[in-house]
């Protein structure tokens, strides 16, 4: 595969990036906003999510029902997200289409925000509010971050609560996008079958005269507190736990082992819970997940199971996340061997590489070619997480459940 | 599309598509089976079947076949669909040929250990017993329970009584009836040479013969009927299911593009109207399911108690104003979309070994690419008419569950309720 990498910076501090490869059918593009919920005030909450919305809702010279229409027709298949503390807009396409999405995705970023769209489109996001209400995993995962990040912005909700949107006015929205869309906060991204000087010459065109300032963003370092809550839902059947310690960043030099690590312990399948917990039938599902951040990370241990065993469940996974080294050459080698597999698979499509491209220059400020990227992982060794231990220990955990009542 | 295939004296048809442009290799075994395999008594035993497969093969217990595919970064999975049990798997380069290897051991020799069974049993308990904290699923599955004739109206569930009954003589029996090369596909595609599969795939599975049973046929009885199930849950979920075309029967294209135009993700009438007019909800869609036997749309929304009313009367709204109001740029627009997905979809590995796999299934050939666009294009004003007609969208089925019972327009749905 012929690949190559290109990247520009406007003068208006709008970051470009592309890799090319002339071999993929199709071509995606991702405009990366390093912005969500952690950035917003206490009376803003919900306020990244609700616009990332908006964005869809019509422009200075679309309407709503244009910029819906315009994606039928160019067989788009286009999306957003937002994070804690990302906003991503992003398009797959056939490449005959890539220029007119280009030109599309880049006007619905300047968003009209027309009053009655935004008052429409508030009732989608209580409806999904609602929605999230009703999933367990979710409210669990929401309810326990709150909680164990406590006042830093670090744990504020992306959705909001119906209150919070429901307060929301189109000129807090206005004051919130002026202050976190300058485009020297922004990376604008495309893969696959692309051509690099039409791009780039389009982006000149399209978003040189946006208008740049400074963005800020607080860093209030946390403590890793040792809590126990439990959350109550009615008539809920199964019990969920979630337990919280400290991590890396995404900026740490020990995600890589953190990383391994996690798939050693609490992988889906073959992992040190999975022999434990799922292969035994004790638990429905049980993980490990390594929550990288801008700046901060945490380590999460997730089971699901009968609530009557939830007790010896949570026992069970502490026992195995205490003694997180316990584990030998060959389990790290099967480790690594499944990482850089799915670091392959995930990769050789376009849009996998977008959104690890476009993360990547959010959070590190450089591009890693993917041989580089399994090389790194190849390097880990035991010794290497021993090292990132003694800094995670995964020792002290705050633990929250969710059971009936 | 560089395709090709073979079927082996045995009767094991192998699908290759060779793909240049990726590293990386997927593979579908489609077995028949599935879960009208089981017996009335024994709902969720195929389900614990297709478990127990990863759980012990050939020389490798539970853990050393667990091992053996994280080494060489095989990504795998076993399932049980309605008709027919997968095992597929994706690898990088030559270690796709070790993923064949072990699933092959998987299918002809698993060791369906007593020891595993108990825990395995327990896990699908939980998965049955959960439905109730995922109200969205649990709709779908009530509506697929009363609109379909058995046994074509199971899930993936089973049944409470029918896991526990179940013991490891009924799972060898059941693997020993269907786990046969006759009428079995092996799909295969990536960074592969067509030739060097049906080598791997010859040596592994010599010896291997015989023909599982025939399956079940199919009579359909649609039924108009509205269904409330009482549940306290955030959202009021609304789930409506009707009749339409098989696959690959005439209009087939025309049911496709019509549910595309009525209810695709983002330019469908029905996100249209309740999202993003009325604000009614956050997620809304029908959807064409197809089969060899019949055909189902189905339809979507959840949301609150209050505009749940509203929206119902707006999705029956659409689904009565269809006939005769279709017109050519949203035709053009759905036919766009659909051209699109299929590109997109030729990109990745797994999605052309699964849907080689799944038209040789339902067709005993895998449709170019060129011969769908053709038949898309054909689809006309006309022919759109001709389906609905055939398949009008209402009267239909409809489940709600949640706070409230709703009212269901008599002209509509023929008022038989039931609890």
């Amino acid at each position: 595969m012929t690949q190559e990498f290109k990247t520009e910076t406007l003068g208006n501090g709008l970051k470009i990036i592309a890799e090319v490869n002339p071999a993929n059918v199709t071509s995606t593009i991702g405009f990366f906003v390093k912005t969500g919920a952690r950035d917003e005030q206490s009376e803003e909450s919900g306020i990244s999510h609700f616009l990332e919305h908006m964005m869809f809702k019509g422009t200075a010279t679309r309407s709503a029902l244009d910029i819906n229409m315009h994606l039928g027709a160019l067989g788009a298949h286009a999306n957003a997200f937002t994070s804690e503390e990302n906003t991503v807009y992003y398009s797959a396409v056939i490449p005959e289409k890539f220029s007119e999405m280009q030109e599309l995705l880049s006007d619905m970023l300047r968003p009209s925000l027309d009053p009655k769209e935004f008052d429409t489109e508030k009732k989608v996001i209580l409806e999904e509010i609602a929605l999230y209400q009703d999933r367990p995993h979710f409210y669990l995962i929401e309810q326990a971050s709150r909680d164990y990040f406590g006042s830093n912005p670090l744990g504020n909700s992306v959705l909001g609560t119906v209150d919070s949107v429901s307060a929301i006015s189109r000129e807090q929205m206005l004051g919130y996008f002026n202050r976190r869309y300058a485009p020297s906060n922004i990376t604008l991204v495309a893969t696959g079958k692309v051509c690099w000087d039409s791009f780039f010459e389009k982006a000149q065109e399209l978003c040189g005269d946006w208008a740049d300032h400074s963005v800020d963003r607080e860093y209030i370092s946390h403590t890793n507190p040792t809590v126990s809550r439990t959350f109550f839902k009615p008539k809920l059947v199964q019990g969920h736990a979630y337990l919280l310690s400290s991590g890396p960043s995404a900026q740490d030099k020990d995600r890589y082992p953190m990383a391994i690590l996690s798939t050693i312990l609490g992988e889906v399948a073959g992992s040190s819970l999975y022999w434990d917990l799922v292969h035994t039938g004790l638990a429905e599902s049980a993980s490990v997940d390594v929550d990288e951040r801008d700046g901060s990370g945490c380590m999460g241990v997730y089971v699901c199971c009968p609530q009557d065993r939830l007790d010896q469940v949570i026992g069970v996974a502490r026992k195995v996340v205490s003694t997180p080294t316990a584990f030998s050459e060959n389990d790290l080698e099967r480790a690594k061997a499944k990482v850089m597999s799915r670091v392959v698979m995930d990769g050789e499509l376009p849009m996998g590489r977008l959104m690890s491209l476009g993360m990547e220059w959010t959070y590190r400020k450089t591009s890693t070619p993917l041989q580089a990227k399994l090389e790194r992982i190849k390097m880990v060794s035991k010794k290497d997480i021993e090292r990132a231990v003694e800094r995670f220990p995964l020792q002290d955990w705050s633990e929250y459940r969710l059971v009936s009542g | 599309m560089t395709f090709f295939n073979k079927v082996l004296p045995n009767g094991l048809t192998i699908l290759v598509e060779e793909m240049e442009h990726v590293e990386s290799v997927s593979y579908e075994f489609s077995v028949p089976g599935g879960f009208i395999a089981d017996g009335e008594e024994r709902l969720g035993q195929a389900v614990l079947l297709a478990d127990v497969l990863c759980k012990g093969a050939g020389q490798y217990d539970s853990r050393q076949l667990s091992n053996e595919f994280d080494q060489y970064g095989i990504r795998h999975g076993e399932g049980c669909g309605l008709d027919r049990f997968t095992l597929a798997g994706s690898a990088v380069g030559a270690n796709y040929k070790k993923g064949l290897e072990l699933t092959s051991s998987m299918i002809r020799a698993p060791q369906i250990p007593e020891d595993d069974i108990g825990a395995l049993k327990s896990i699908l308990l939980q998965d049955l017993a959960s439905l109730r904290d995922n109200p969205a699923r649990r709709a779908m599955v009530e509506l697929t329970k009363r609109f379909h004739p058995a046994p074509f109206n199971r899930t993936s569930l089973g049944s409470q009584e029918g896991i526990e009954k179940t013991d490891r003589q009924q799972l060898a029996i059941l693997h020993s009836r269907y786990f046969r090369p006759q009428g079995s596909i092996v799909s295969v595609a990536g960074n592969v040479k067509a030739q060097e599969v049906f080598d791997v795939v010859e040596e592994l599975f010599e010896g291997w013969d015989g023909e599982a049973p025939s399956p079940v046929g199919y009579g359909l009885e649609p039924r108009e009927e509205y269904y409330h199930i009482d549940d306290d849950s955030a959202q009021l979920q609304i789930v409506m299911a009707n009749r339409s075309v098989p696959f690959g029967a005439p209009l087939y294209y025309e049911g496709k593009l019509v549910a595309s135009l009525l209810g695709s993700s983002m330019f469908g009438r029905l996100f249209m109207e309740v999202r993003e007019k009325r604000g009614l909800c956050y997620s809304v869609y029908a959807r064409h399911g197809s089969r060899k036997e019949y055909g189902t749309i189905t339809a979507y929304v959840g949301t609150t108690a209050d505009r749940a009313q509203e929206s119902l009367d707006v999705m029956l709204g659409e689904f009565r104003r269809l006939r005769g109001s279709i017109e050519e740029f949203e035709l053009e627009r759905a036919r766009t979309n659909l051209k699109a997905s299929l590109i997109m979809g030729e990109e990745a590995p797994s999605s052309r070994a699964s849907s080689n796999a799944s038209d040789w299934w339902l067709l005993s050939r895998v449709r170019p690419l060129v011969e769908i666009h053709d038949a898309i294009d054909r689809v006309s004003l006309e022919s759109i008419e001709s389906f609905l007609e055939q398949y009008p969208f209402t009267p239909c089925s409809i489940l709600t569950l949640g706070s409230k019972r709703l009212d269901v327009d008599g002209d509509v749905v023929a008022m038989e309720v039931k609890k």
